[in-house]
């Protein structure tokens, strides 16, 4: 079959609503058969709404439209549903048991229907192991699952989905903690999946990722289809404003030159980080850094070079074995958070699910969550204060909804992380530390949070920043001092030009000394 | 990779092993203290002493290892052994035609309805099992207690003989407990370890949204095992009358306690994910030599309860200071 022959999905005229809310107006997607199809828009565009019709958790009646599989009208109305009918989708949070196998995990589906049926630990390792061979994919089917990395279990999740046999998978956002090779090992796996005549939809943010694989994009702004463009036409630029509504050249603001004589604000010297589960060793190799006033200092590196474990030592997460950190020249010890908060440190988590947000509670809780005293007269809450003070935070943030009472967890991501963003700036400090402050974020937020860091730096306070999207971290730092397995391995300067060097040096092809 | 691999295999076997000789030390303690605690009564008692708690708790390792609990096993055994010997005794006493082996199944039926009640509040009400079950263990406490008026029902021995077997004489009868301790092992393994109907409950335990993305039906897996933890209760309840011949006030308390002891001992996840019934039967025998070492080196029974609290606390400790590490 060539790939005009049809249509493996189609999803015709969906609409869907929330109470007044239109999440969904007239969309129409067509996946033809064996392709890889791009499906892009900002958070709120629609696309997860979309992705929860196909996969059944919207069961049919909720919504209008139809949903075609492979010229056949269906009917989902649970997971079980779309997966009979060859829909299998890779949700973007990881969803795997930890206490079990990696091939119990793969086989779960399968066993999920057969519940009777005896279960053979070794038969189910080695069919898991013939599976992940043919496909190329790199686990071992023996292993505990809990002993895998992030990305390890991402891979899992793909493989599980692939084991089912689709005739369409979706895979939503997968690259969002997947280091370099770990992508192209995903990559190649899609690649084998289309030489299979395996359908994917792929859902990005990531413009490299629709340019280097997908053979047909389809774009949704505000819950309608914005366009649909064929390889051949792809051009970032466009791309990117059919997506936002606007340029490119907007979502980085311009950053001020620091000057070289501005005061250094954080000193770190040498400092010895312990490793918390081998009392006594260093967590990573010795490493000094200056930070001055105004200043945004990008912390470079791939996940595992140690660069979310500098910012946390310095935040007290970690037991500190030598070395000396000063703050405006004055030598300080961090032995817990709240030292470290009264030193000035301010810390953004890149997991604002488990660490960084009350999820039952509202937008104005969240954000004065760390001011808790300043809004309290002995003991009680002034509602007042409460409100005006997470008010600023709301407006200039612009959080959407603007309602100091939604709870967080009916906000995108985007504007949860808005939040976050406000609730570590409401508390001023003067050196905030952000970890992926853009993760899964969709493009408008992204602006928002660019536009928020960049005034908060020039109004004199200093900025840590770690990203694993190295065009922002160059855009937005001044210097980036880069980190490679546990080592210091350089220093370059701001500016997008910068990107390969810093990925050289990332991955530890260059040298300090060599530059 | 494969390092990982042999990590996960030996720390399994060294498990197991610090288990028995765990179990091996604190015999050897007790008989060191009082040799005559290692002779084939004392043993047969040690038996005898875990086999009822036993039989309801081999269902509960598996509701456990889902990520549920149920604390109403032992007031759900008074209340079905009660019912289960008014329903052969006939009320008053005195024995009619019933045959005592009806006794069991009135005893399983109350304990699955039982056992359905928790699931329907606890599934569709949304209540923590936890919660739910404290519940239901207060009802069926006062409903055990008030049935009967507060006196024991005495009289199921006689069924056997209307029946026409002589309780005293037949070996299968006098350890009919065993047996169906025994048997409930071995269905309560298979069910967990051998069929992919465990590893879907393991699933559920570790991670609720990665069952459902595979298409398990959550809510109805936890009912079937709401339903068997229940059944199980109410098979033991019937099981301990139809051995002393009588409903004793004291029927079902403190199991909850001692069958999450066991349990956890056992090496089963109070979080859920992991379990193991071959490891409830460790944990329940080393429950019970210590219950009743103690009573043989003389120490107060009442300590008891304040050891098996202890031995729950530290192994809960144990097992997250563990999962912090990993």
């Amino acid at each position: 079959m060539t790939n005009n022959a049809g249509y493996a999905l189609e999803m015709i005229d969906i609409s869907k609503s929330f109470g007044n809310t239109v999440a969904l107006s007239n969309v129409d997607l067509r996946v033809k058969k064996g392709t890889i199809h791009g499906l892009i828009g900002q958070n709120g565009a629609g696309k997860s709404t979309l992705m929860k019709i196909l996969s059944g958790l919207y069961p049919s009646g909720t919504y209008s439209g139809q949903i075609v599989i492979d010229g056949k009208p269906v009917e989902l109305s649970s997971t079980l549903d779309a997966q009979s009918v060859g829909i299998s989708i890779v949700p973007q949070e990881t969803t795997v048991a930890d206490t079990l196998t990696v091939a119990e995990n793969i086989l779960l589906p399968e066993m999920s229907r057969s519940p009777l049926k005896p279960y053979n630990k070794s038969g189910v390792i080695a069919k898991v192991a013939e599976f992940l061979k043919f496909y190329s994919i790199p686990l071992q089917p023996e292993m505990l699952t809990s002993s895998l990395t992030l990305a390890e279990k991402q891979i899992l999740m793909i493989a599980r989905a692939i084991y089912m046999q689709p005739e369409v998978l979706v895979l939503d956002e997968p690259t969002s903690s997947l280091t370099g090779d770990e992508i192209k090992n995903l990559f190649a796996v899609v690649r084998t999946l289309k030489s299979l005549e395996i359908t994917t939809v792929f859902i990005t943010h990531k413009m490299d990722e629709i340019i280097e694989l997908c053979d047909l994009i389809t774009i949704l702004r505000d819950g309608k289809i914005v366009c649909q463009v064929d390889r051949v036409d792809f051009k970032v630029d466009e791309l990117v404003s059919h997506m936002i509504g606007r340029d490119l050249g907007e979502l980085y603001p311009q950053q001020q030159l620091t000057s070289q004589d501005a005061p250094v604000v954080l000193s770190v010297r040498d400092l010895v980080v312990g490793n918390p589960s081998k009392p006594g060793q260093p967590l990573l190799e010795p490493f000094s850094f200056e930070l001055r006033k105004g200043e945004i200092l990008g912390i470079g590196g791939l996940v595992g070079s140690g660069r979310t474990e500098i910012v946390k030592s310095l935040f007290g997460h970690y037991k500190i074995l030598g070395g000396e950190v000063q703050v405006l020249g004055n030598s300080i010890k961090t032995r817990s958070v709240s030292e470290s908060i009264s030193h000035g440190f301010g810390y953004i988590t890149e997991d604002r699910k488990a660490e960084g947000l009350f999820f039952n509670l509202a937008i104005k809780q969240n954000l004065t969550a760390s001011i808790i005293d300043a809004i309290t007269k002995i003991s009680f809450l002034l509602k007042g204060a409460e409100k005006s003070r997470a008010r600023v935070y709301l407006e200039s943030l612009q959080v959407k909804p603007q309602n100091l009472d939604e709870p967080i967890s009916s906000l995108s991501g985007g504007n949860q992380q808005k939040v976050v963003l406000g609730k570590s700036l409401i508390t001023d400090p003067k050196i905030l530390m952000l970890d992926e402050p853009t993760k899964g974020v969709d493009i408008a937020s992204k602006a928002e949070i660019y536009r928020t860091i960049t005034d908060y730096a020039k109004d004199g306070n200093s900025v840590l920043l770690i990203s694993s999207e190295f065009p922002e971290l160059l855009a937005m730092s001044h210097r980036v001092i880069v980190f490679s397995g546990g080592r210091f391995v350089g220093e370059i300067s701001g500016g997008l030009e910068n990107e390969k060097d810093l990925m050289l040096m990332a991955i530890g092809a260059v040298k300090e000394d060599s530059n | 990779m494969t390092v990982t691999k042999t990590r996960d295999i030996s720390e399994n076997f060294k498990a197991s092993s610090l288990r028995i000789a765990f179990l091996i030390a604190v015999v050897g303690i007790f008989a060191l203290q009082n040799p005559a605690f290692i002779n084939g009564a004392s043993i047969l008692s040690v038996i005898q002493g875990m086999v009822f708690v036993g039989i309801a708790a081999v269902f509960l390792t598996i509701l456990i290892t889902s990520g549920e609990f149920d604390i109403s096993v032992g007031a759900n055994a008074a209340l079905a052994g009660t019912l289960a010997a008014q329903y052969v005794v006939g009320g008053e006493g005195v024995a009619d035609d019933r045959s005592p082996w009806s006794g069991l199944l009135v005893g399983i039926a109350v304990g699955t309805v039982i056992g359905l009640i928790n699931a329907f509040v606890v599934l569709v009400g949304n209540v923590p099992s936890f919660i739910a079950t404290i519940a239901m263990l207060f009802i069926a406490k006062s409903l055990a207690t008030y049935l009967p008026g507060g006196k024991p029902i005495p009289g199921y021995r006689d069924s056997w003989e209307a029946a026409g077997i002589n309780f005293r004489e037949s070996f299968f009868l006098k350890n009919f407990s065993i047996i169906v301790l025994i048997l409930m092992i071995v269905i309560g393994h298979i069910v967990l370890k051998r069929t992919h109907f465990g590893v879907v409950v393991s699933s559920i335990g570790s991670n609720k949204e990665a069952a459902r993305t595979s298409g398990t039906q959550v809510k109805r897996v936890k009912t079937i095992l709401f339903a068997l933890t229940g059944a199980g209760a109410g098979l033991a309840g019937a099981v301990s009358v139809l051995h002393f011949g009588s409903i004793y006030f004291s029927l079902g308390q403190g199991w909850e306690l001692t069958a999450i002891a066991a349990i956890v001992l056992g090496g089963t996840s109070l979080f859920g994910g992991k379990g193991s019934v071959i490891g409830l039967l460790f944990g329940l025998a080393l429950m019970q030599t210590i219950a009743s070492g103690m009573v043989a080196v003389g120490i107060d029974p009442w300590w008891q309860t304040v050891i098996t609290g202890g031995i729950v606390l530290a192994t809960l400790v144990v097992e997250q200071l563990r999962r912090k590490v990993t």
